[in-house]
């Protein structure tokens, strides 16, 4: 690890001294273990008038020095300091190492730390380990590197939502997403799409500017965020230039992405085989209810033959047509990605200049993500005690976007079209369903998906510029004060139009448009006073204190119109009716003081202590201010007398934390009761839409933290472990109010949970020297449970998921299956109800109302982890990450439809519904196809599968060429890659892929459905990178 | 290098460290308002009056869920529900879950419409004297009509057992202010809920104008009346309240039985205000409201999901020369291998006819003929009159049997099945009022017949019981 990161400074802080003055001292500062150079190591004199510069790539400098001075000062990071008195003309200094995690700068809530004295619990991921996986944001590319974090995608469509929970979700029905903040100012992370499935709003940052992540886990590390802390933080500091010549840097990678798996359905013969005995089973049930007498009338009233024809698109012979509609929603995705910065500085200003240029196509049909991106961090020193600095991102983000997974229309769903159906109608020529081949708007079965790829657009185009400004002031000695103001500024535009072709998905015959503007202003002003020192030896003492202001500010406006002229008039300025428009604005903020004092004797005993006060808009009248305060100590066993001889032994340090954190991410205005406007025929009405709720306040998170951190043969072999207990009470819940009352809920703080796990991390540097290899490991457990919500049973519309005391969040709760009857294949339920002898009643029923629901699963993995493994080798890099997840279930809500045993619907049905109940005796879970009788169809285990898996998320073969040979044509670095995404997957999941939420429904309750949701892509690329 | 060392820079930055201050924390919505600043004045209450107009109109209350939920459980033999909305199929089926979206949809959308209705009449001392009876009427009307469904869905039938004991629906009459004990309430009897119905029609009916744009009118409370006094079988008023508004002269019948479901933009569709036979109507337009008869009715060209597809014997039911009969159709007239389909709702902002004329003339031949009077017609006259209006062959003898469904009978009950059918949910009110057995695979007063109260309700109101037939063994 420490070679990684040696080479981590070597890529990106190399520079060669361009400043020496004649009357110099010189020398050359190498590693005292192998006599290599130290390039970048900061030489200073020491007196009162320090002089200062740093050593040149092959680890020289020289300085002037003034009159009388005696000592030189030799720092670099990672090794230990060392002054050195000046014998002559030339001064060469041997640096030792220093155990890296303990100098280590580690970036913490308004100020740095050494990570040696850090008390609170902090996973730090460094950028250059993520940078160019060939994905679109940074949380896809953090997952498996950071214990404690778990970071889900929704399903494989370009730019959409992604839930990261660190430490298990804290809250029900308030926000669960960590807290971003980016180089000292928070980022909006407001979702602002307008299709019913969320974007992730951080896919307008280009990950590959950023330098470092730092995850504030625990309450040492998170309170000073008070009640927004809750969920944890990232932290994330962009890349800074460094003091010397310009680098330049270019990256350039290409490749393609597809579906990582396929799901099979059932082919011509198999699926009318189905449908007719679906026939026959409706018609047994008619007979049996009485509607017919005979079964010969009843197979004529429920006949299907004419309706095969109609859905074969005429063709009487049905199965001449086998169409796989499931290869059809998906097409070759080709991806390109440019990278080009520029860095470097003088001695009073230092710059980062950099670009990107990013072109992904999904893998579903008509999803497409491109990012344009500039970045300038700059940093001047004003006087000497002086800097002010600006760091500026400014992104253009553009989704073509698709229909959520609910839709008709979103690729995917087309896997219910039945397989006689073509792709291309013979009868017309055009895609099944176009007009005018479709005069009734029921061919196919149902609108088909790929009618929209042409002809309908959703397109979301960002605007976004976040950056700061900030003057550090050294006021005296050992005080500093700094200011910085940033502003997150969001415009959204999102265009979308569906031509007259797609009448049949949207009712709209001539045209619909739609256009949303939606702008956010966040500003952040910090200002804090840090005061640092040691007085005599021993006693280090680090205070800051200040506030911080933030404002947000959402403006919107929406319209929409049908009747276009024709399809090639496609802005609602065209549209005869403007059928409806609209302009919304929404504001908080949030007023806060806060302060940290860390104090440290003989680095040995550590003892930090923080507070902060958070007053916000969004709370009640009643309850406006809040107050966090965290405390921690840690003990640095291993600086111990009687440890110090145990030469193995690097760092052994005992932490333990205890704090409180709060939770504000509800609406802007929960606590108000509020009457909304609601019109009749043109006619101006009011409604009442929200009860009141003044006393309404954040939720409150007490969080527990004991850790231990290690490190042996010069920390060669490191690790961390953690146990944390998260109690989390007052929480802000939608809670059920009697609907009696015209209202369904109020917002209260109501309810208590905890998460309870674990954490340990291991880096392990297990070959060094010519051929490198280290090993990083990471694994967590969280357990969360709900353990009072008053009884009340949540529902936030999923079919099954819910939340339970005595369960986690989101558990899967209903009905559990039990088969088919072997008697007359009806679905049968467990009945489930506690006997007199407390046990349950494994007796079963064909009546789900008779049937107790009962726990059937969690819906979050209890473990995930992951290990990367790197090897160097002559220039040769490879790497690969494996992430895991394990212990929770997946609920297919499609399978009402695609699982049915053609029961409900003609969906085309997976492959293992020909498992029917076919005559008395057949023992199966399938029951008997009964033709829109709804045998088995209803919310039940009977959809709950596996979601436990491995994936081998990343690989990446590299090849640097020697410098020896790039110094001829002056050149500094060139590495050539590959990378690889999504490789491949171990799973028992049955549907595409285990790393799914429905997009449409995915809320902090809803958790792990599945419902048509695309598979990750599994990408390949190969790149370039270059450093002049 | 210079120092920056300034005195003033200093207490600047003080200034800004502690500048921020509270009046920053007082952000006021922008796109609803306090509710204490809701309802201050006339225009306020009249704001909210159209309010509940807007949530009468929602898709699972008078948008047409309200109608043709009932429908779905009693059609088994006349359509098929070929969709997949799991929440319909159950209906279809007649095995209804409690925790059925539709059903819970009613039911939240109905109180939505009471808070309403209660939030006005608990201001009426801020309307001016000349609206006030107006308001009220109107109000009122909202809450009786509403009242009236829930008891029908929700509880068992007027006839089914005995409904001063039979559990009907919570009757609430106070707007919501704040969640107190006095929430949660207990189910009413199924005659109390008709009560509070009667109560509140019959003062709308008094205080309401005769003529009121296309909100309700006097008649409109009137014509209710009859619809409920029918199912209750008090045929004496019911006769007497259809015979208000036939008599009124208010209303006409249209010269022609497809004039009431107007359609001229075909699938450019335009909305129509009500008919000269509409009674009392649900205005749909493209931008407010739904209609969601069209939605399960009407087939995709026609903005339609087309999930109800009707059998194509339905039409037996009209003889030759019934024009009532076209409105029933294949979506390509010329094949008969496409899709059959009511085409009543093909108008996706079409008004949902709430009640209109013909039911009226309907209600009093029935209840005129089971009374044994001639109220303003004779029973044969009245029905007639709908039939000659259909073009179809007068008939010469009406009786009250059970509906045949066969071409030209006798029966009003199947010249309401001929007139009306789809359109207000009488499949099941019809069946349950006349004891028909079986309504689809059930007899008439089967629990499955009767909507489960929400279980989300049931979880959240410790008052509320469950219908028998609904709880877990």
């Amino acid at each position: 690890m420490k070679k990684n990161l040696l080479s981590f400074f070597l890529l990106f802080f190399c520079f060669s001294l361009a400043y020496g003055q004649s009357r110099a001292i010189k020398g050359k500062v190498t590693d005292q273990k192998d006599g290599s150079p130290l390039p970048g190591v900061t030489v200073t004199t020491k007196g009162a008038a320090p002089a200062g510069t740093q050593t040149d790539l092959n680890g020289l400098y020289s300085l002037t020095v003034p009159a009388g001075t005696k000592t030189l000062v030799f720092k670099y990071i990672g090794y230990k300091e060392s002054d050195l008195p000046i014998t002559g003309n030339t001064l060469d200094a041997q640096l030792e190492t220093d155990p890296k995690q303990l100098t280590e700068v580690v970036v913490v809530g308004y100020g740095t730390q050494k990570r040696g004295s850090l008390t609170g619990s902090i996973a730090s991921v460094s950028g250059k380990d993520v940078a160019e996986t060939p994905v679109t944001t940074f949380e896809q590319a953090l997952q498996g590197k950071a214990a404690g974090v778990n970071i889900q995608a929704q399903g494989g469509k370009l730019g959409q939502g992604i839930t990261i929970s660190i430490r298990g979700q804290s809250s029900i029905s308030a926000g669960t997403q960590p807290l971003v903040v980016i180089d000292g100012i928070i980022v909006n992370q407001t979702d602002l799409s307008s299709n019913g499935a969320t974007s992730n709003p951080l896919a307008d940052i280009n990950f590959n500017d950023i330098e470092s992540y730092q995850i504030l886990k625990d309450a040492a590390a998170t309170a000073i965020y008070g009640a927004r802390a809750s969920n944890g933080v990232v932290l994330i500091t962009t890349k800074k230039g460094k003091t010397g010549n310009a680098k330049i840097n270019f990256n350039a990678q290409f490749g393609s992405s597809a579906p990582s798996r396929h799901r099979q359905f059932l082919n011509s013969d198999q699926w009318l085989k189905i449908e007719q005995r679906a026939v026959v089973g409706a018609a047994t049930q008619d007979v049996l209810n009485g509607y017919f007498d005979t079964m010969a009338d009843a197979l004529a009233y429920e006949n299907d033959d004419s309706y095969f024809t109609f859905l074969a698109a005429g063709n009487s012979k049905w199965n001449q047509t086998n169409t796989d509609w499931e290869k059809q929603a998906f097409q070759s995705a080709p991806q390109q990605q440019y990278d080009l910065n520029v860095s470097g500085g003088s001695d009073k200003t230092t710059y980062f200049i950099g670009m990107q240029a990013l072109n992904q196509t999904g893998i579903l049909k008509g999803n497409k993500f491109q990012r344009y991106s500039g970045r300038v961090n700059i940093d001047t020193k004003v006087f000497s005690n002086l800097d002010v600095g600006m760091n500026l991102n400014f992104t253009h983000s553009y989704n073509q976007r698709l229909s959520n997974d609910d839709q008709f229309s979103t690729p995917l769903q087309i896997v219910a079209l039945s397989p006689i159906t073509p792709v291309i109608d013979p009868r017309t020529g055009l895609i099944s369903g176009t007009p005018p081949g479709d005069h009734d708007g029921s061919y196919p079965l149902y609108y088909n998906a790929l009618i929209n790829v042409k002809n309908a657009y959703y397109h979301t185009n960002v605007y976004r510029t976040l950056g700061n400004v900030f003057a550090n002031w050294d006021i005296v000695k050992h005080l500093t004060f700094r200011s910085e103001f940033g502003i997150d500024q969001t415009n959204q535009n999102e265009d979308s139009y569906f031509n007259s072709l797609t009448a049949a998905d949207t009712g709209t015959p001539n045209g619909f448009g739609e256009n949303t503007n939606t702008s956010i202003v966040h500003y952040t002003v910090n200002n804090f006073i840090t005061y640092k020192n040691i007085f005599s030896q021993d006693h280090s003492l680090d205070i800051t204190g200040g506030t911080s202001y933030e404002y947000s500010n959402l403006l919107g406006n929406d319209v929409q119109g049908k009747q276009f002229p024709s399809d090639s008039y496609k802005k609602v300025a065209s549209a005869a009716l403007i059928s409806g428009g609209s302009s919304t604005q929404s504001e908080y903020s949030f007023v806060s003081y806060f302060a940290r004092a860390n104090y440290a004797f003989k680095s040995k005993y550590l003892l930090s202590a923080s507070v902060r006060d958070d007053a916000s808009s969004r709370f009640g009248a009643n309850n406006r201010y809040g107050v966090f305060p965290a405390a921690s100590v840690g003990w640095m066993m291993s600086q111990e007398s009687f440890l110090k001889n145990w030469q193995s032994l690097s760092e052994l340090k005992l932490r333990a934390s205890y704090g409180l954190t709060g939770n504000a991410e509800i609406g802007d205005y929960s606590s108000l009761g509020l009457f909304t406007s609601a019109g009749y025929n043109g006619l101006a009405g009011q409604r009442f839409t929200q009860l009141a709720n003044p006393n309404l306040k954040w939720e409150k998170t007490a969080q527990l933290d004991l850790g231990v951190d290690f490190g042996f043969f010069n920390n060669r072999f490191s690790g961390t472990f953690d146990y944390y207990k998260k109690n989390t009470r007052d929480l802000l819940l939608n809670v059920n109010i009697p609907e009696t009352m015209g209202i369904a809920f109020q917002t209260q703080n109501l309810g208590k949970l905890y998460n309870r796990g674990f954490e340990l991390t291991l880096a392990s540097d297990n070959f060094v020297g010519k051929f490198k290899w280290n090993t990083s490991f990471n694994v967590s457990y969280n357990l969360n449970k709900v353990t009072y919500t008053n009884g009340q049973i949540i529902d936030d519309g999923a079919d099954l998921n819910r939340v339970i005391e005595g369960q986690e969040i989101g558990v899967f709760y209903g009905h559990e299956f039990a088969g088919a009857d072997p008697k007359n294949g009806d679905a049968l339920y467990y009945l489930n109800n506690i006997q007199a002898d407390g046990t349950r009643n494994r007796a079963t029923t064909n009546d789900p109302n008779k049937a107790t629901e009962v726990p059937l699963g969690n819906p979050t993995p209890r473990y995930t982890g992951g290990i990367t493994n790197t090897f160097n080798y002559m220039g040769f890099d490879l790497s690969f990450t494996f992430y895991g997840a394990f212990g929770n279930k997946i609920y297919n809500a499609a399978g009402q439809y695609m699982s049915s045993s053609a029961s409900n619907g003609l969906d085309n049905q997976t492959l293992d519904q020909l498992n029917y109940w076919n005559k008395p005796g057949d023992i199966t879970q399938v029951p008997e196809p009964r033709q829109f009788y709804a045998n088995g169809t209803d919310p039940s285990s009977r959809y709950l599968s596996s979601g436990s898996y491995v994936r081998l998320k990343t690989v990446t073969l590299g090849y640097t060429f020697s410098p020896d040979l790039l110094k001829k044509v002056k050149i500094d670095k060139v590495r050539i890659f590959m990378n690889a995404y999504n490789l491949f997957l171990i799973t028992k999941y049955k549907g595409w892929d285990p790393e799914v939420n429905a997009d449409f429904q995915a809320t902090n309750i809803n958790l792990s459905n599945d419902f048509y949701s695309a598979p990750q892509p599994r990408t390949i690329t190969f790149g370039l990178n270059v450093g002049l | 290098m210079k120092k920056f060392n300034n005195i003033y820079i200093g207490a600047l930055g003080a200034l800004l460290m502690f500048s921020a201050c509270n009046k920053q924390l007082d952000l006021n919505p922008h796109q609803s308002i306090d509710q204490n600043k809701a309802i201050l004045t006339a225009q306020d209450v009249q704001s909210t009056l159209v309010g509940a107009y807007n949530r009468m109109g929602l898709s699972d209350l008078y948008g047409g869920g309200v109608f043709v939920y009932p429908d779905l459980m009693a059609t088994q033999t006349d359509v098929s529900f070929n969709g997949t909305f799991q929440g319909l199929t159950q209906m279809a089926d007649q095995a209804i879950l409690i925790d059925n979206t539709f059903v819970s949809g009613t039911w939240q959308d109905a109180y939505q419409v009471i808070n309403q209705t209660n939030n006005v009449l608990a201001n009426l001392s801020k309307v001016a004297s000349g609206d006030k009876d107006r308001t009220e009427g109107e109000a009122k009307f909202l809450r009786g009509l509403v009242y009236f469904d829930l008891a029908r869905l929700f509880g068992k039938d007027w006839n089914d057992g005995d409904p001063n004991t039979n559990p009907g629906v919570p009757i609430v009459l106070t707007p919501t202010v704040a969640l107190g004990p006095d929430s949660y309430v207990a189910r009413a009897t199924v005659a109390a809920t008709y009560a509070q119905a009667i109560a509140d029609l019959t003062d709308a009916e008094a205080k309401m104008p005769e003529t009121n744009s296309f909100y309700a009118t006097k008649y409109s409370a009137a014509a209710i009346l009859a619809r409920l006094y029918l199912q209750q079988g008090n045929y004496a008023k019911a006769a007497t309240e259809a015979n208000t508004v036939i008599a009124s002269g208010a209303f006409e019948l249209n010269t022609n039985y497809a004039a009431e479901f107007p359609n001229p933009g075909g699938v450019n569709p335009v909305h129509i205000d009500n008919t000269p036979e509409d009674v009392f109507a649900i205005q749909v337009t493209s931008q407010q409201g739904t209609n969601s008869l069209n939605t399960y009715y009407a087939s995709k060209t026609y903005a339609g999901r087309g999930d109800i597809h009707v059998n194509d014997n339905f039409t037996d039911i009209y003889g030759a020369t019934d024009t009532r009969a076209a409105l029933y159709q294949y979506d390509d007239p010329t094949d008969n291998t496409t899709t059959f389909r009511c085409r009543k709702f093909d108008n996706s902002i079409g008004n949902v006819h709430v009640i209109r004329l013909a039911e009226l003339y309907l209600i009093r031949a029935e209840s005129n003929f089971r009374n044994g009077s001639s109220i303003g017609a004779t029973p044969l006259a009245d029905v007639n009159t709908i039939r000659a209006r259909a073009k179809a062959t007068p008939l010469t003898a009406v009786n009250v049997d059970a509906p045949t469904q066969l071409a030209d009978s006798k029966s009003i009950l199947d010249e309401r099945i001929r007139e009306l059918a789809f359109e207000g949910g009488f499949f099941l009110h019809d069946g349950k009022r006349i004891q028909q057995s079986p309504i689809g695979a059930v007899p008439y007063n089967s629990n499955k017949l009767v909507f489960p109260i929400p279980k989300q309700d049931i979880n959240a109101n410790p008052k509320l019981k469950q219908n028998p037939g609904y709880g877990a063994e």
